[in-house]
């Protein structure tokens, strides 16, 4: 299996056997699962040449064009077209199976019925030693001691390009390989990138992936992110996401910034951040989500289960459900598990917890965690000076304060979906 | 469903976080980085300069404070438009071999500085409590692993910070209360006092280095694009850039005019760190020395907590290894293992029993000032590429002023090994 790094600067000859010139790079079309190189370029004398790749023949350590080609002639690769030294070698690559951002030290090709094509990037110390022509050496140093150099080559169905294909054309595949990891995942490659690649990753992906992906990604470049984003597409994002992380965001950017923004924004999802914004950050009004389930307390079990199905509620609004009477006072909560195994015509009032722990909305949010932690819950709710249930504090706003910096990022492993 | 409205806004106080108009917001990168340039050999060296030379080198501050002010300018436009550290640009635009030499040389650089920083905490703890380098360093090696690793560097730079920025001020101060030839020093600060001897250009290349640093250069960029920062910052990171070198360089005036004042004009030298302490001494008398121990420690320190880690990033960028300490030990090797081969050889070199401490502070800023022009070389190749910084590459002539920094930079360092070889001027 040929390297790119082995082919390139070979000597490229007339079928008579004169040199025409050196290879220099190669080319493909970066649309099937392994692509077919399709274009050589060649540096003559007088500058570049492009010659199919299909009109060269290999004989020993040079290249030989073939008695029936189109004679080398310079001009342009089509837009689409990948070229691999220059778009690609010592360039930032996603490796899509363990998440993480990688720099291309060569590229792996593979020549089967005669049609060349990339198979992998060779991202592993090996690629780094052959393109300082070490390779060999180190092999055999390393054989001495009876071990072989590991090899670190990614397959290249798994890889996804950052880097724009030509350096005018905005990124023209589409990020389909990124967008199928986890956004925890997505985050942290998208910390990586330049502005450029992040504002074109953002521009693509699904409102609803954008926004989980968002929210993973550290708070001082959500908002760099987000200044970048159209607004229009911005807004339709924040709305995606949890009123509460929205609001974080939002209140990192500047104040002309963020009111442009809540006005873009669907009038309830604005609304609900608006709310939010009221409250100082660090107080349990600052981190609840405005997203909850509450039943009304005259309703009986039959007919709040009739309700959940009609609302069809985010598995996380479902850890509890609460229960407040006319003017939204919070009356008591009820797990899931009591209200499907009560009958039907049992009332709500019967089958609550009416001694429900909350806190007030200016609690700070370190108490809000010691209290979730304490007390082994998923969610606490939030009420004003009248008792009326404003929110809920979920215990993923809360976790982060309870887990050493930096160790979100530690595992290592990605998690497709 | 809705919960119920909040009690709105009417009586509770809009409490948000204070929010500073979105230039502000920048800040940061290049004042950091010009705090930490006046580190242990930044310290040294400009005492040196002042005790040896008077007013002698006050051209030279002016003159580097320009340089500093474009170079650091062009670190931060490379990161604003491209995102990434130094290394890993000059790898995309470079390849591997020359990529790997920019490594070696930001290394090679690096590892003085680490030592000098050893040094300058070695220097200080033996004026504060006679405690002998062997210890100190030892001590010192430890503090910063452990506070790297639990991650509390973030927090702990600001008290570096705040003490450095007390030193400084105390120097200008005590500048001011030595009664300098005020006079002299503006005059010397546009007409420049030559002396051609090789001691006079060894102390100019140290000036230099440690005032334009390779990991000065490597610090800006990263750090400018670790922020996520985009191209429409550029204004913000401009004022920024142009504080840090403005305050690097006139707390080096201060610290060389209060050395001249105090030191110069007496006759007197500086072989140890109590001599460089004595230019404290109008402000704090008796005091002096403490002072100076504490400023030379703390600004030691912040060096130790930025030059190793900013190393061991710049490597592993160019190489697409894993960086950074959210990373398991065994996760990212190559980068622990970089970070514990600065701390410890720093450390272990610095125990070499009867190391003159100021030399060794002084001399890894000639090092760093030989090295430069080989990294200035790549940041300017980088500085004009339009393909790679579009709208923020170097007009011609930025590009011509650049270029014409790199040039005197390096016919500074090639006269001084010319110098060197043939024992001219001595």
């Amino acid at each position: 299996m040929p390297y790119l790094s082995e082919i390139q600067r070979s000597k490229v000859v007339d079928p008579a056997g004169a040199e025409i010139g050196r290879l220099v790079d190669i080319a493909v079309v970066p649309k099937e699962q392994f692509p077919a190189v399709q274009w050589a370029i060649l540096r003559a004398k007088d500058g570049e040449r492009i010659v199919r790749w299909a009109d060269l023949e290999r004989s020993d350590r040079e290249y030989r064009l073939r008695e029936t080609a189109v004679p080398p002639a310079p001009g342009e690769l089509p837009p689409e077209a990948m070229r691999l030294g220059r778009d690609l070698l010592d360039k930032q690559i996603v490796d899509t199976h363990g998440a993480k951002v990688v720099r291309v030290n060569d590229l792996q090709l593979d020549d089967k019925g005669g049609q060349l094509r990339l198979v992998g990037a060779d991202v592993g110390l090996r690629g780094l030693l052959r393109r300082v022509g070490g390779e060999g050496a180190a092999e055999r140093m390393a054989s001495v001691v009876g071990r072989k150099l590991p090899r670190g080559i990614i397959p290249w169905h798994l890889v996804e390009p950052l880097e724009a294909t030509q350096q005018n054309v905005r990124l023209t595949l589409p990020h389909a390989k990124l967008a199928l990891l986890h956004p925890a995942d997505i985050a942290d490659i998208v910390e990586e990138m330049t502005t450029d690649e992040r504002r074109a990753v953002f521009d693509q992906l699904d409102v609803e992936t954008a926004a989980e992906t968002l929210e993973e990604i550290e708070p001082e470049m959500q908002a760099a992110i987000v200044g970048d984003l159209d607004e229009e597409r911005a807004a339709d994002i924040l709305e995606e996401m949890d009123p509460d992380e929205a609001v974080d965001l939002l209140q990192d950017l500047p104040e002309e910034k963020r009111d442009e923004l809540v006005e873009l924004m669907e009038e309830e999802e604005g609304a609900d951040v608006e709310e939010l914004l009221a409250y100082p950050e660090d107080s349990a009004g600052g981190i609840m989500t405005t997203d909850f389930l509450a039943l009304a307390r005259d309703l009986t079990a039959g007919q709040a289960i009739e309700k959940l199905r009609e609302l069809k509620p985010d598995p996380a609004l479902v850890y509890y459900l609460y229960v407040i009477d006319s003017e939204g006072r919070l009356e008591g909560n009820i797990s899931l598990r009591d209200l499907v195994v009560a009958a039907p015509e049992t009332p709500l009032t019967q089958i609550m917890n009416p001694n429900v722990l909350k806190v007030d909305a200016a609690t700070n949010k370190e108490d809000v965690a010691s209290l979730i932690a304490k007390y082994d819950l998923l969610a606490l709710p939030v009420v004003d000076a009248r008792r009326r249930l404003i929110g809920s504090v979920t215990v993923d706003d809360v976790v982060d304060l309870m887990l050493p910096r930096g160790w979100k990022k530690r595992s290592g492993r990605s998690s497709a979906r | 469903m809705m919960a119920a409205p909040p009690s709105r806004r009417s009586r509770r106080p809009r409490l948000r976080r204070l929010h500073l108009p979105a230039m502000l917001l920048v800040l940061g990168p290049g004042l950091v980085s010009g705090f930490a340039d006046n580190d242990a050999a930044g310290i040294t060296t400009y005492s040196l300069a002042g005790a040896q030379y008077g007013y002698g080198f006050m051209w030279a501050l002016l003159v580097t404070m320009i340089a500093l002010l474009f170079t650091q300018e062009v670190g931060a436009r490379l990161g604003l438009a491209t995102g990434e550290g130094l290394s890993g640009v000059i790898r995309e635009r470079f390849g591997v071999r020359w990529t790997a030499l920019a490594v070696l040389v930001t290394l090679v650089a690096n590892l003085g500085t680490t030592i000098a920083e050893f040094a300058g905490i070695a220097a200080s703890l033996e004026l504060l409590f006679r405690m002998p380098p062997q210890v100190s360093s030892i001590l010192a090696g430890m503090f910063v692993v452990i506070v790297l690793a639990r991650g509390s560097f973030g927090k702990v730079q600001y008290a570096f910070l705040a003490i450095g920025g007390a030193v400084s001020a105390a120097y200008a101060i005590s500048a001011i209360l030595a009664g300098p030839d005020w006079e002299h020093a503006a005059v010397a600060l546009v007409k420049p006092e030559l002396s051609p001897t090789a001691a006079y250009l060894i102390t100019l290349v140290g000036v230099v280095g440690t005032t334009i640093t390779p990991w000065g250069q490597a610090f800006i960029q990263s750090y400018v694009a670790d922020k996520g920062l985009g191209p429409r910052d550029l204004v913000g990171t401009r004022v920024d850039v142009t504080l840090g070198s403005l305050v690097t360089n006139v707390v080096a005036g201060f610290i060389v005019v209060a050395c001249a004042a105090t030191i110069w004009t007496h006759g007197g030298q500086i072989v140890d760190a109590a001599d460089a302490a004595r230019a404290l001494g109008p402000l704090a008398g008796s005091a002096a020395t403490v002072l100076f121990s504490v400023g030379l420690l703390a600004a030691s320190l912040l060096g130790l907590g930025v030059v190793p880690l900013s190393s061991a990033y710049f490597a592993c960028e160019a190489f697409g290894w894993e960086r950074g300490l959210h990373w398991r030990w065994s996760q990212a090797p190559v980068f622990y293992g970089l970070l514990a081969f600065f701390v410890a050889g720093g450390a272990l070199f610095v125990v070499i029993p009867g190391l003159p401490l100021i030399q060794v502070m002084f001399l890894s800023a000639v090092l760093d000032g030989l090295l430069l022009p080989i990294i200035l070389s790549f940041v300017m190749l980088l500085a004009g590429d339009r393909k790679l910084l579009g709208e923020l590459a170097s007009g011609r002539t930025l590009l011509v002023i650049g270029w014409g920094i790199t040039a005197l930079v390096s016919i500074m360092s090639v006269a001084f090994v010319v110098a060197q070889v043939f024992g001219l001027g001595s």
